[in-house]
């Protein structure tokens, strides 16, 4: 519980912080400083140290694979601000107020990792998407970022209708909205299944699916990932998307026998489409931000093993994944904010001027693609091994192996502009030594993680 | 002390990184001594393991890590010291070392750091050939197997400026890798069959298998053994890699790394015990190399080819002594050759020195005045090979003759022509280099001079050697019991000797065939040098009939040229043009060419109408619910599909 108070509270603070300061550097270094409590917070509370305890009345419960995720994500989030702090006080003129919301963003984050009831759930969805409809318009004066505001905002209402209708419906057939109560109930005289309680969840598991950019309902994130500042689109793709897997498993892990033979036609399809759709559509694009776009949406193909394979590999490999991915993609956008040009083009000789920030980017995109001795290999075969250990079709990894090929070829289109081509790639501003280090960070993680993932796993279980 | 083990590849491996690494810094002087060091030093240690072997009598295999552990086994990273790795080591250390210092005259015209890369790949072969020796099972063995192979390539190919050199090395590695698939093979087999490739454990298990699978497994390993050590049909590599420094030939392809094949099967003698084709194939590859290399060397004026031929022929007989189970013979040749043999090479060495790279035996003649040491010395070594008593070469050789003629008293007399033949090119070697008159053109400005300590400290201790080495095994027809290395390597055979009995020669039938053998030798030994020892040899005329078939080498590499490579090389041209350029050319292509047209096709779909979007959410909502409503029915479906 100390996760959701914690971050709730700095939220506050610094709201008021707005108004009592009025210097940009001041709001980024309280913001390290809250992040940096609510880190140090959530692990007293892993390790079952320290903490806030009352009662929900059933509503919440905090197990380590939870925690374990708040620790990843408020770590990521402190690793972001740390890299991209100066570019997001810079978007607009309510410095303070992205913050905020970020820390809100986080007080979700947290309750869908906790969450014991659909009300819970919910509420946590809520939490997260109405902050980033606002951090996606956040850049006012740019009518793309407007637009991609309002479509965000009405495709996600109409998947909060959906979900609200799934809970409902779910509801209706057992009469609670605790996690535990779903699936069998006693149906006249005999024990079985509720029709309405498959379609509820159902609906839950398409409104979810739309969070996480899964296809065919992942038609709103390239437009929205491109008009958002980038900032805060390395945000939503990564650390928030990332949770909305982990309350997917939590929700549907134990519960697939619902939905009986549906599910072992839904999900492949659902994998096999957002593969494709997101590695395919990813070769055209022209400007690295939208081509990372649709590789959050091939990269999401990969998270939805775990939901397929509902299992303990599943749920390590999910973290590994989430690291993996986030720390990549941060770094990516980190470099590519600062960039003048975002498309392939503008990245041209970039090894040349310089070559640790181009170094880094490529471990970035390596670990992205899934080469061995990068975090990101090991994701995608913890992904791929799980799926199997629950008894996956072999044509399905198969196909998941073909599409992460695809996904080499514009991955590394990045590394050859950067290395074997000639071109000036500008830059607003010359990175700085701090922001070098951080980058050349993120790509030791990645690499030390690519060759002893253990070392993420041996502190969740133990 | 055996703890020390380690230290015997560990030297070499340091020399090899000093050496290697700084190649660009070291002078010519550090080089040398830091690479003949390295290898005294693993030759001391060698001795002391050696002497431990020797007064204890038993083996040890020491496990230095787990090298690979997977659920079906474990292959230990471990060195085996006993009997026979202890000799090896004596021999492979102690002639190298030998070379090392040789080399550091014979070198020394290199620039500094082509000297140090010279050095730095010695020691990297050395290290490589401790391995393959010391290693206790058959993976560890392989390691070193294609690492003195890889060594076999660089130093072919050390003058890499000179196309044909690489042609050689090219040639050397490629059969050797030819070879070496064959190997592998064995080891997977025996993998798969034992679990294990662990030497103890797969001799004490290995009668568990069906002959078919110790045939199998032993046939493979033949195979490798083929390619390293010049057997036919793998041979045609070992004369051409004669492009090598003349110590690289010495050290490489004579003295270790072409017996590295005969030390795998004597290794691996229980599992030839148990299968006797594989051995009556080793025995007749064997002795058809012997005889054929040998006819081959009788028409050759290289002095290395002659060489070659006479090690590509040496090695037959020890795979002949091999396949009829004479063991120790075998590795008793080894030995002596490598004396013999290390000393031939680098007393011609010490001639090419001295000639200034002349290699042409034609060009040759009347050196014995101008370079004494190095005539006596090689003098000495030709007695040995040729076998005449009481030289070192004399014993082996007739040990493994002996026990032909116990096992098949035809193959002796075709192992015999095979020794009158060693006989006849030996001298005619030393005739035309040493006797008669100088054929070559004198140069005033370079005048012919014996070489320097360094270069012929190394053929003195050979020398000696290749004069007494012998006496460590003499045989029972003269002394009973004094056949000390039979003694010393009774351990290692004792297995085989249990399962097979071999039957003796009675003494009286042992002298005749001696008595025939030294006078038919001594013979040939007459015509060779009153053919070429005179001063008026001609060496100008054509070879015609079958002595030019002879001279080419009985035209395998031509036969080969038109057998194999030609028609491998039009199979590829043909799957370049037609299977490459076509069909994966155009699947792959169009494989791009689909999926950049379906990203044209996707990309479509986002309109950037939210409308349209949420029209696409609906459909693929509806669809969902069919499905969940046919969910059995499309189950079904699928499953007759997939």
């Amino acid at each position: 519980m100390n996760a959701i108070i914690v971050s709730a509270v700095f939220g506050v603070l610094m709201m008021f912080a707005s108004f009592l300061v009025n210097n940009k550097n001041v709001y980024r270094y309280l913001a390290i400083i809250g992040l940096s409590v609510l880190l140090l917070a959530n692990i007293l509370e892993t390790y079952a140290i320290w903490s806030i305890k009352f009662d929900s009345f059933l509503q919440l419960s905090f197990e380590r694979f939870g925690l374990f995720f708040n620790s990843i994500a408020i770590a990521a989030t402190l690793f972001y601000v740390l890299l991209s702090g100066k570019d997001i006080v810079r978007v607009g003129n309510y410095s303070a107020e992205y913050f905020v919301l970020i820390f809100f963003i986080l007080c979700g984050v947290s309750l869908i990792t906790s969450y014991n009831s659909l009300l819970m759930l919910f509420l946590g969805i809520e939490i997260i998407s109405i902050p980033l409809y606002i951090l996606t318009g956040s850049d006012k004066k740019n009518l793309k970022s407007n637009e991609a505001a309002l479509k965000y905002f009405l495709m996600g209402a109409f998947s909060t209708g959906l979900m609200l209708m799934g809970i409902a419906l779910s509801y209706g057939a057992v009469g609670n909205f605790g996690l535990e109560g779903r699936g069998v109930v006693a149906f006249g005289g005999s024990m079985r299944v509720s029709f309405l309680e498959v379609a509820g969840l159902l609906l839950l598991f398409i409104s979810m699916s739309f969070k996480a950019s899964a296809a065919p309902f992942h038609f709103w994130t390239p437009d929205v990932y491109e008009g958002a500042p980038s900032v805060f689109t390395s945000f939503m793709a990564t650390i928030v998307k990332a949770t909305v897997f982990i309350g997917m498993i939590k929700l549907l892990e134990a519960r697939t026998g619902i939905f009986g033979p549906t599910w072992q036609i839904i999900l492949p399809l659902m994998i096999v489409l957002t593969l494709a759709i997101g590695n395919i559509t990813a070769v055209f694009q022209q400007s690295v931000k939208r081509m990372l776009a649709y590789s959050s949406i091939a990269q999401a193909g990969f998270m939805l093993f775990a939901l397929w394979s509902a299992n303990d590999m599943g749920r390590e490999g999910i973290l590994l994944y989430s690291v993996a991915y986030t720390l990549a993609t941060v770094g990516i956008f980190a470099v590519l904010v600062k960039m003048k040009d975002y498309t392939f083009d503008g990245f041209n000789g970039l090894a040349a001027k310089q070559p640790l920030v181009a170094a880094s980017v490529a471990v970035f995109v390596l670990s992205l693609a899934g080469i061995p001795l990068t975090a990101g290999f090991f994701a995608k075969y913890f992904m791929l091994a799980s799926a199997i250990k629950s008894g996956a079709g072999v044509w399905l990894l198969v196909v998941a192996v073909v599409f992460a090929a695809v996904s080499v070829y514009y991955y590394f289109r990045l590394i050859q502009a950067m290395y074997f081509k000639e071109g000036e790639a500008e830059m607003f501003e010359q990175p700085t030594n701090s922001f070098k280090g951080m980058l050349a960070i993120f790509a030791v993680l990645l690499i030390v993680l690519g060759i002893a993932p253990s070392l993420l796993f041996n502190y969740l279980y133990f | 002390m055996s703890q020390l083990v380690f230290l015997v590849p560990l030297f070499p491996l340091i020399g090899f990184l000093i050496t290697g690494l700084g190649r660009n810094y070291l002078s010519k002087t550090a080089t040398g001594y830091i690479a003949s060091g390295s290898i005294l030093g693993a030759f001391i240690v060698s001795c002391l393991l050696f002497s431990q072997v020797y007064g204890s009598g038993s083996g040890q295999v020491f496990t230095l890590f787990h090298f690979i552990q997977t659920e079906g086994f474990s292959i230990p990273f471990a060195f085996q010291v006993d009997q026979l790795s202890s000799l090896f080591l004596l021999i492979i250390t102690g002639i190298g070392f030998l070379i090392h210092v040789y080399s550091t005259s014979y070198m020394h015209e290199e620039d500094a750091h082509h000297f140090a890369r010279f050095f730095a790949y010695m020691n990297l072969f050395v290290f490589s050939m401790l391995l393959l020796v010391l290693g206790a099972n058959y993976v560890i063995m392989f390691i070193g197997w294609e690492g003195v192979g890889l060594c076999s390539y660089l130093l072919i190919g050390y003058w890499f400026k000179n196309g044909d050199y690489n042609y050689a090395a090219k040639k050397a590695f490629i059969m050797n890798r030819i070879g070496d698939l064959g190997f592998l093979l064995a080891v997977f087999w025996m993998l798969a069959k034992l679990g294990t490739a662990t030497y103890g454990e797969v001799f004490s298990q290995v009668a568990t298998l069906s002959t078919f699978d110790i045939t199998a497994i032993t046939m493979l390993l033949f195979v490798g053994a083929m390619g390293k050590s010049a057997q036919i049909p793998l041979y045609t590599w070992l004369p051409d890699a004669m492009a090598g420094p003349t110590p690289v030939s010495a050290l490489i392809h004579a003295a270790t790394m072409v017996t590295a094949g005969i030390y795998m099967i004597a290794r691996s003698n229980v599992l030839y015990t148990l299968a006797p084709f594989s051995q009556g194939f080793v025995a007749m590859i064997g002795l058809a190399t012997a005889i054929f290399a040998a006819t081959i060397a009788l028409r050759q004026n290289d002095i290395k080819k002659v060489l070659a031929y006479s090690t590509v022929s040496q090695l037959g007989y020890m795979f002949l002594g091999l396949g009829v189970g004479a063991y120790t013979g075998a590795v008793f040749h080894v030995m002596t050759h490598a004396f013999f043999k290390a000393l031939l090479f680098l007393g011609a060495g010490s001639v090419i020195h001295a000639l200034h790279h002349e290699q042409d035996i034609r060009k040759m003649g009347g050196l014995k005045k101008q370079l004494p040491i190095t005539h006596i010395t090689f003098l000495l070594g030709c007695i040995a090979i040729a076998g005449i008593p009481p030289f070192s070469g004399f014993f082996s050789k007739d040990e493994i003759l002996m026990a032909t003629y116990a096992h098949q008293p035809w193959m002796y007399f075709i192992a015999m022509g095979g020794a009158l033949m060693t006989a006849f090119y030996m001298f005619r070697l030393y005739s035309l280099t040493f006797l008669g008159s100088y054929r070559g053109h004198t140069d005033a400005a370079h005048p012919i001079h014996e070489s320097p300590l360094s270069m012929t400290f190394p053929l003195m201790v050979l020398a000696v050697l290749s004069v007494v080495g012998g006496f460590i095994g003499i045989p029972a027809v003269f002394a009973e019991n004094a056949h000390w290395l039979e003694h010393f390597l009774a351990p290692v055979f004792q297995p085989s000797n249990e399962l097979v009995q071999h039957t003796h020669l009675d003494h009286a039938t042992e002298y005749l065939l001696m008595g025939i053998s030294t006078v038919l030798v001594l013979i040939m030994i007459l015509l060779a040098v009153k053919l070429f020892g005179k001063d008026d040899v001609d060496v100008k005329k054509d070879d015609t009939g079958i002595k030019k078939w002879m001279a080419n080498k009985w035209y395998i590499d031509e036969l080969y040229q038109a057998v194999i490579i030609q028609p491998l090389h039009i199979f590829s041209v043909l799957l370049k043009n037609l299977v490459e350029k076509n069909i994966i050319d155009g699947a792959v292509n169009g494989v791009g060419r689909l999926v950049h047209y379906g990203a044209r096709q996707f990309r479509l779909i986002q309109s950037g109408q939210v409308g349209n979007y949420l029209l696409f959410m609906i459909l693929s909502i509806v669809v969902f619910i069919l499905i969940w409503f046919n969910d059995a029915t499309i189950l079904r479906a699928l499953n007759n599909i997939f």
